[in-house]
């Protein structure tokens, strides 16, 4: 593997992280962090439609009128977010995944890192590259998601996975916690760490 | 290729819509028998879920075929009525309510522009001696439904099961994934005289020491998600609301079949008493016994008075 | 429901920032000062009370069960039909700002693509089509209500942010951090309207 394509894996995952640093996605990563399943479940999806969906446009970036660009990446994206959903209803053995995740079909669609990374990566690239990096920004993610979910499940229900924890020893769950400004308040303080450690992230 | 000529733009877009539209429909019209045959069986394991045959996790168990066979044999009657109370058909006994459905019978309760026709109440009674009926409303993102278990001939819950398309997980969604909610329902009476027939308010219901609410049709509120608490509360009233006529006569009555007392009182005490009350004659005039009129003064609650 | 109430409702209690954290992405990234916020706030109003009426009409008339022929159910489309027309409409509007007004273009111009992604937006048209309005009017009360929330909110954040950049902050959590954490206080004080029926 070249350089080039190691530095497009890597690269999202932390120093240029979608939500800590590009500032995308911030919505669904409020709604969805309240339990650590949720958070893996949107982890999981979003790295799946981020791949599928930058290599499908960046198959087609060349054909795509410039003016029309965001309607046929939406509509794109939008499909493939709801064919899924579909095939996935009609077995009776993935009906149940499903219902967990039919959930978050709208903040699929809706969230920017899909859309962001399109636009400034998939239309410009070569399919690999671009399947690959849509990977690993949804990983990038995904890894956010989950930390955030780890502190907000732990004190805010005293659980993790939904197994008792802190719960059996007499800990009153953190009501404040499973509030969505707690999650703001957390996601400030992962920047703070990162930008502690990473001192050319600093902005002055 | 010149990509930004406006014809090119359009027959792409058109091209691109069209495709799209058609890959959609195409396999939302192939796969909806599967689809809705599994929306059935998920329908069939919530309601007997609420009516005590078990729990959620040990109906997800079973395989589709087995939720049917397991209903087909515990179902005993299913018939819809209307607001008045009064039976309107017998349904199939393998008929059940989809979510869609239940949706299309709130736009017919609550009336307005979205109203197809008179609602048609369902009301499914098992062989255990429960009654099930549905309730369907709106959450904080997105539709909630679930069904409720009465004890036949009481205003006794026995069982309940909530559902719901998008509420947050951990807050709003507690209503379908916590067992604990649904049992705070188990053993409640629900109000059919008052038009806020059963409550779920923050903080409001004082408990006694295994966590049961000690005022009858008072739950707790879940913490972190009034919007979905709300939501639930308000869509318990409508339904069970508009199921109040049904049921509140016939359990003072002792008689889960409205049928058996047409008398409809021809000299109401209260004068202009705005019910269609099914009322009994009395000594001191009628008694209009689950009139829920607050106005009417035949209303057994107010004789009690 | 009355269109006063629904119209402060739709501004305090249920504001698209603070109660349902919809349109955060671009809140956060465009609140750096007071101007170029109050642009995109308008923006948003702009765009929310042109897509929310169309896509009431189209929901009303074209996607509910039966609307247009009987026994037909078009609702599973309706969340790539109300994208569209959203990412149609910013084109739209991007086209004819462009056109007639080039001064508007250039202080708005880079918001409008912004925009199309906005959650905000989206999630008016799915609100709007689970509170089952009566007629077009609510749904365009509703449509200016959480716009004018939405605009109050990120010019509110954005004043703040101008008077943060004077305070004495640790150089890590400058910027993007303490803005985070800022927008966390600012929800929990916006909590105060949760749960407030008119």
């Amino acid at each position: 593997m070249d350089a080039k394509l190691k530095e497009t894996i890597l690269n999202p995952i932390f120093k240029g992280n979608p939500i800590t640093v590009l500032v995308l996605g911030i919505c669904s990563s409020l709604a969805v962090t309240v339990t650590m399943k949720g958070a893996l479940v949107m982890a999981l999806s979003v790295i799946v439609v981020t791949g599928i969906s930058s290599l499908i446009l960046s198959l087609l970036r060349n054909t795509i009128p410039g003016r029309v660009r965001i309607i046929v990446q939406l509509v794109v994206v939008a499909m493939m977010v709801i064919l899924v959903d579909q095939i996935l209803k009609s077995f009776e053995a993935t009906y149940a995944i499903d219902k967990q995740l039919s959930v978050y079909i709208g903040l699929i669609i809706t969230n920017c890192i899909v859309m962001g990374r399109i636009e400034a990566f998939a239309l410009g690239n070569k399919p690999w590259p671009s399947f690959l990096d849509g990977l690993a920004n949804g990983a990038g993610y995904g890894m956010i998601l989950l930390v955030v979910a780890f502190f907000r499940e732990l004190l805010g229900s005293g659980t993790l996975f939904g197994i008792d924890i802190l719960n059996r020893f007499g800990y009153v769950p953190n009501n404040l916690v499973i509030l969505p400004p707690f999650a703001l308040i957390l996601l400030g303080c992962i920047v703070w760490v990162q930008r502690s450690i990473q001192k050319d992230l600093q902005e002055k | 290729m010149n990509t930004n000529n406006n014809v090119y733009t359009v027959i792409y877009t058109t091209i691109i819509v069209v495709v799209v539209a058609a890959l959609l429909a195409f396999v939302s019209q192939s796969l909806k028998a599967k689809q809705d045959a599994n929306e059935k069986a998920e329908t069939i394991s919530q309601m007997l879920t609420a009516a005590q045959y078990g729990t959620k996790a040990e109906m997800d168990k079973l395989s589709n075929t087995a939720k049917l066979e397991k209903y087909a044999q515990e179902i005993d009657e299913a018939y819809t009525i209307n607001l008045k109370g009064e039976k309107v058909s017998d349904l199939p006994l393998d008929k059940v309510y989809s979510p869609g459905e239940l949706k299309r019978q709130n736009y017919n309760i609550k009336g307005g522009a979205n109203k197809t026709g008179e609602p048609e109440l369902p009301v499914f009674l098992f062989k255990n001696g429960t009654v099930v009926v549905p309730i369907y409303g709106a959450g904080l993102w997105g539709p909630i439904w679930g069904y409720i278990a009465f004890e036949q001939g009481t205003p006794v819950i026995k069982g309940a099961y909530f559902d719901h398309e998008s509420e947050t997980a951990g807050l709003g969604a507690k209503i379908k994934d916590d067992p604990a909610f649904q049992n705070e329902f188990v053993g409640e009476k629900v109000d059919f005289s008052n038009a806020n027939v059963f409550e779920i308010v923050k903080g409001g219901a004082p408990k006694d020491a295994e966590g049961k609410s000690l005022i009858d049709n008072k739950i707790d509120a879940i913490t972190g998600a009034t919007m979905t608490s709300q939501g639930l509360d308000a869509a318990i009233d409508t339904w069970l609301g508009a199921y109040a006529n049904h049921f509140g006569v016939a359990i003072l009555l002792g008689s889960t079949d409205m049928q058996k007392n047409p008398c409809k009182c021809a000299s109401c005490p209260c004068e202009d008493c705005p019910c269609d009350c099914h009322c009994t004659p009395g000594q001191d005039g009628c008694h209009c016994p689950g009139c829920e009129c607050p106005e009417c003064s035949g209303n057994m609650k107010h004789k009690e008075d | 429901m009355e269109y006063l109430s629904l119209f402060t409702k739709s501004i305090f209690v249920d504001n698209m920032i603070f109660a349902y954290f919809l349109g955060m992405c671009s809140f956060l990234a465009v609140s750096k000062n007071v101007k170029t916020a109050a642009g995109l706030g308008v923006a948003v109003i702009a765009v929310l009370l042109i897509t929310l009426p169309v896509n009431y009409l189209l929901n009303t008339y074209v996607l509910a069960p039966d609307a247009l022929i009987e026994g037909v159910d078009l609702s599973f489309l309706s969340f790539i039909v109300f994208i569209a027309v959203i990412a149609a409409i910013v084109q739209i509007v991007e086209m004819l700002v462009e056109k007639f007004s080039p001064e508007l273009y250039s202080a708005l111009g880079i918001f409008l693509p912004l925009i199309a992604v906005n959650c905000a937006i989206l999630g008016g048209s799915l609100f709007m089509q689970q509170k089952d309005f009566i007629n077009i009017g609510e749904a365009t009360v509703y449509a200016l209500g959480s716009g004018i929330g939405w605009f109050l909110a990120i010019v509110s954040l954005a004043a703040i942010r101008e008077k943060m950049s004077y305070s004495n902050v640790p150089d890590a959590l400058k910027g993007l951090g303490i803005t985070f954490i800022t927008v966390g206080l600012m929800g929990i004080a916006f909590m105060t309207f949760m749960g407030i029926s008119l």
